[in-house]
């Protein structure tokens, strides 16, 4: 009975949650400009660069990076910045009085910017291609599998930053900025990070490579660009699934570890007047 | 009676690399159930930091505090489903989203029901008269109708306490009155228990059955505002002058003055002053050293104890003068 009560809150939580970024993020036409515009134009800058030097069969690259971009900006790591936003207006303490737990907020976040983020990530596909017809050669069930355990892993990155934000205030913040750049450039959203066509050396390639979204670019790019079938990337698979898992557990016991020292020290809510 | 909320020293600091600040020192409190209860004290007397720790936000440094019998320091999973809060800072909820949508995403933080939703909004938005503007996205409501949008919030799990933190400030009269009402309404029609932290004076001595007087993170007193005003208020003597006094020790220092308190009137030039004296002898050494100080009175008359009065027989100043030490 009790577990189906948790059970219940959790779910009640985690949708409600999720309608709230949806209704949100449709609620002011300028976000929704700004949502469908940025990951275009700057996938289209790249599969132009690309063409314009040449190299125009790697244009479908900087398409795929425009998709991937959408929901890793829009949807994973907005998610800890959200957090934060929540925290400074004073309704993250709402959250905390409550007995929804924090993980079934995030999830529902997550989702949430999941389905903000589908029109933009449909946009970048179509206008892409359409401009720059890349040959594929998917399984789409690989794909589809690759895509939701990349999503997976970058969602339990977002749990783990977002926990730090129950502990830290500015400083989180600037974190989470100043690490979302390099992830950016680390991960390869355009470009091959790590393995043949890598323009890095191979330490920072091994560094690249404990970012999920690094692997899972990787990934993705093999699955629909090259052969397609799940030999070709099962290895990268279990490294997203396992880096799913791992972070999933820090994301979890940060989340209690840093509520608890948060209640401690006194840095759970801001002051507000 | 039930008692809903004790406290029993209950003490907090904290430390920075440049400072240690003691926002508690030692509070002790038994609320019951249907009271509202104020905490009256200037901003920085701990009233925040109190409700923080009585709503599992924030470890007490030591000391002992239940809510309903529950530990706040090791029991919140069943304390959070039986309390709720809301505070006149606070943004209201999430603005490109209803008043509705916004309760009803609230309430599900507590895993409420369709219907139980349903049942509880129309209810409280027919007592907080939200229901005009129920529909209407929070950006497209007035400040009066954002707060009592968020008052209607921390009842919308049918909370068994509710912390109320300033939940009028910067409020129009009428909508001030109308939250007042709700208020009371909730904690004697459904048994909650409201405790309320303000340092609004008129509301308190309006809505609660007691009150506890916090200065300095303690305790002064605690009783009904009429035994606080019987036992503690002296009438004041209240005087306009121009120019203003240097300093209140001009008053302070004198024999027979309890306490006292000021404002300015920047415009005009005027400072009213509000004395808390011990006799009439005490009003004329008030005259003399304000003639002397070459100091004019325009105009001067006996006031009723109110709960200001209170505070300033006990601490020997107002809260405009706490808040400004404080500060400093």
């Amino acid at each position: 009975m009790k577990l189906r009560l948790n059970l219940t809150l959790w779910y009640r939580t985690m949708y409600s949650r999720a309608w709230v970024r949806v209704r949100s993020t449709y609620g002011e036409p300028l976000w929704v400009a700004v949502n469908l515009a940025v990951p275009l134009l700057s996938s289209l800058a790249m599969a132009l660069l690309y063409s314009s030097t040449g190299l125009s069969k790697f244009a479908g690259f900087a398409i795929l990076g425009g998709v991937m971009l959408a929901f890793w900006g829009n949807v994973l790591w907005s998610m800890a910045s959200q957090f934060n936003w929540d925290k400074e207006v004073g309704i993250f303490e709402i959250y905390l009085i409550s007995p929804a737990p924090i993980s079934a907020v995030l999830v529902g976040m997550s989702l949430g910017g999941i389905l903000a983020t589908v029109p933009s990530a449909a946009l970048v596909t179509i206008i892409g291609w359409f401009f720059f017809p890349t040959p594929i050669n998917p399984s789409w069930t690989v794909v589809l599998l690759t895509f939701v355990l990349t999503l997976a892993s970058l969602y339990a990155l977002g749990m783990l930053l977002s926990s730090l934000y129950l502990a830290y205030g500015r400083e989180a913040e600037s974190l989470n900025n100043a690490i979302g750049e390099a992830i950016n450039l680390l991960s390869g959203l355009y470009f091959p990070a790590i393995g043949a066509g890598s323009p890095f050396p191979f330490a920072v390639q091994i560094v690249a490579s404990l970012i999920p979204l690094t692997i899972g670019m990787d990934a993705l790019r093999k699955a629909v660009f090259q052969t397609g079938n799940v030999s070709s990337v099962w290895f990268d698979l279990a490294l997203l699934a396992v880096m799913a898992m791992v972070l999933l557990f820090l994301g979890d016991k940060a989340l209690k570890a840093l509520e608890e020292r948060g209640r401690r020290q006194g840095t759970l809510v801001v002051r507000l007047k | 009676m039930t008692t809903t909320v004790q406290a029993r020293g209950v003490a907090r600091s904290f430390h920075s690399k440049t400072s240690d600040v003691t926002a508690l020192d030692g509070v002790d409190l038994d609320v019951d159930e249907c009271e509202v209860f104020g905490v009256l004290g200037p901003n920085g007397a701990g009233k925040t930091t109190l409700i923080r720790i009585l709503s599992t936000l924030l470890l007490p440094t030591s000391g002992h505090a239940t809510i309903l019998g529950f530990d706040v320091a090791k029991e919140v999973d069943k304390i959070r489903p039986i309390i709720n809060m809301a505070s006149g800072a606070e943004r209201a909820g999430y603005e490109f989203i209803s008043a509705r949508g916004n309760l009803w995403f609230f309430s599900q933080l507590y895993g409420a029901s369709k219907e139980d939703f349903e049942a509880r909004v129309k209810s409280l938005s027919s007592r907080l008269e939200l229901e005009k503007y129920i529909d209407k996205k929070v950006y497209e409501l007035s400040t009066g109708y954002r707060q009592r949008m968020t008052i209607a919030r921390a009842f919308i799990n049918d909370p068994r306490v509710v912390f109320m933190d300033e939940p009028t400030i910067a409020l129009d009269v009428m909508t001030a009155r109308k939250i007042r009402e709700f208020l009371v309404g909730e904690a004697k029609e459904s048994k909650r228990t409201i405790f309320l932290a303000t340092h609004n004076m008129a509301e308190t001595e309006a809505i609660c059955d007691r009150v506890a007087i916090i200065d300095r993170g303690r305790i002064l007193v605690c009783e009904t505002p009429e035994n606080l005003k019987r036992i503690y208020g002296r009438p004041a003597h209240v005087v306009e002058i121009r120019p203003s006094p240097p300093s209140m020790s001009i008053f302070t220092s004198l024999p027979g003055i309890k306490g006292a308190t000021s404002t300015l009137d920047e415009e005009r030039g005027v400072a009213t002053v509000k004395l808390v004296v011990e006799d009439e002898d005490a009003i004329n050494r008030v005259n003399m050293a304000l003639s002397n100080a070459g100091i004019r009175v325009l105009s001067s008359w006996r006031q009723e104890p109110t709960l200001e009065e209170v505070f300033v027989s006990l601490v020997g100043r107002g809260f405009a003068e706490r808040e400004h030490e404080i500060a400093s």
